[in-house]
């Protein structure tokens, strides 16, 4: 026996009977009891490619859109207006003179000449509104 | 049963993704007594392999989400049995319990060692000299030899390129012929 080809290439082992099928059976109930979080891990990884793609088109949406509202500070003002004054009409208050407003309202209030309007009309009115015509001529 | 025979493993790629239960039930049925050839080439004793190997499909489950389904899952499951076998060979040189070291004595003298050998004379010899090569050439002769892996696929199972396995497998036929004509 000079070659390595002379001997056959029997497998010269031997393993007790219903070997394979005992340390199937082991090997499947050894894993069984493994912890799940073990295969969390498996999962995420298994779907970390899709995660990746996810995660990057997210982060590039948010980015244009931070971008967007940079380059646009007028719209976002008058947006932002808009929304203050349905959610705080009186904040506009804020915004006006109220002493000029309130001087040249009253010089219409107070005023006794009323443009346009006749004496004659204004008791016709009054007439009709049901009022005594000599409670009419007492104020004339 | 060679290895080329039992290959390809789609159905088994497909089913541990959508269910991982019965594709593993699948892969330990499929691959378990290649595996566990495969150690007990390298450890020899069966209390060892059946050790090693339990640990080996205990890591595959462990690790079976990091397995990338577009590498091969039979070189990927060689590897684990590899380095199982390995550690287990290493733990066995700082706690020698049994000397293996003379396959020919143990396998004919010890009642253990017989037990557990069905071969002739010619392969006692054989297993022998094999025992006789540096670790790696012994893995290298073994996965050739035996499972009939070809320098591409066990590239990939022992990292290294596949000249250098060829040449390695080359220096281990060499070396055991050599041993076996002057036994």
């Amino acid at each position: 026996m000079k070659k390595l080809n002379d001997i056959p290439g029997k497998n010269p082992f031997k393993v007790p009977d219903n070997y394979f099928e005992e340390v199937n059976r082991k090997i499947i109930s050894a894993t069984s009891d493994i912890d799940k979080e073990v295969l969390k891990v498996g999962i995420f990884n298994r779907f970390r490619t899709s995660l990746l793609i996810a995660a990057s088109v997210a982060g590039l949406i948010l980015i244009s859109y931070t971008t967007i509202k940079l380059l646009t500070p007028a719209r976002v003002n008058s947006q932002v207006s808009e929304v203050l004054h349905e959610m705080s009409p009186d904040l506009y208050l804020n915004d006006i003179d109220l002493s000029s407003l309130e001087e040249n309202a009253s010089s219409l209030v107070l005023s006794e000449e009323v443009p346009d309007v006749s004496k004659k009309d204004i008791i016709d009115y009054l007439l009709n509104e049901n009022i005594e015509i000599n409670d009419i001529y007492a104020q004339l | 049963m060679k290895l080329n025979n039992i290959r390809p493993d789609d159905n088994i790629s497909e089913l541990l993704k959508t269910d991982l239960n019965k594709g593993f039930q699948l892969l330990v049925e499929k691959y378990s007594q290649k595996l566990y050839w495969h150690i007990r080439r390298l450890v020899i004793l069966h209390e060892d392999a059946d050790d090693a190997l339990q640990n080996t499909f205990i890591n595959v489950w462990k690790s079976i989400g990091n397995f990338r389904s577009e590498s091969s899952l039979y070189t990927w499951l060689y590897t684990i049995a590899t380095n199982e076998a390995l550690a287990l060979i290493n733990k066995r040189k700082r706690n020698a319990a049994v000397s293996i070291d003379d396959l020919e004595s143990y396998f004919t003298t010890s009642q253990e060692g017989s037990t557990w050998f069905d071969g002739d004379e010619a392969q006692l010899k054989l297993q022998n000299a094999i025992m006789k090569l540096p670790e790696k050439q012994r893995i290298v002769f073994n996965l050739k030899y035996y499972d009939e892996m070809t320098y591409e696929e066990m590239s990939k199972v022992l990292k290294t390129s596949e000249g250098a396995l060829k040449a390695s497998y080359h220096y281990a036929v060499k070396k055991i012929e050599k041993i076996i004509v002057n036994d």
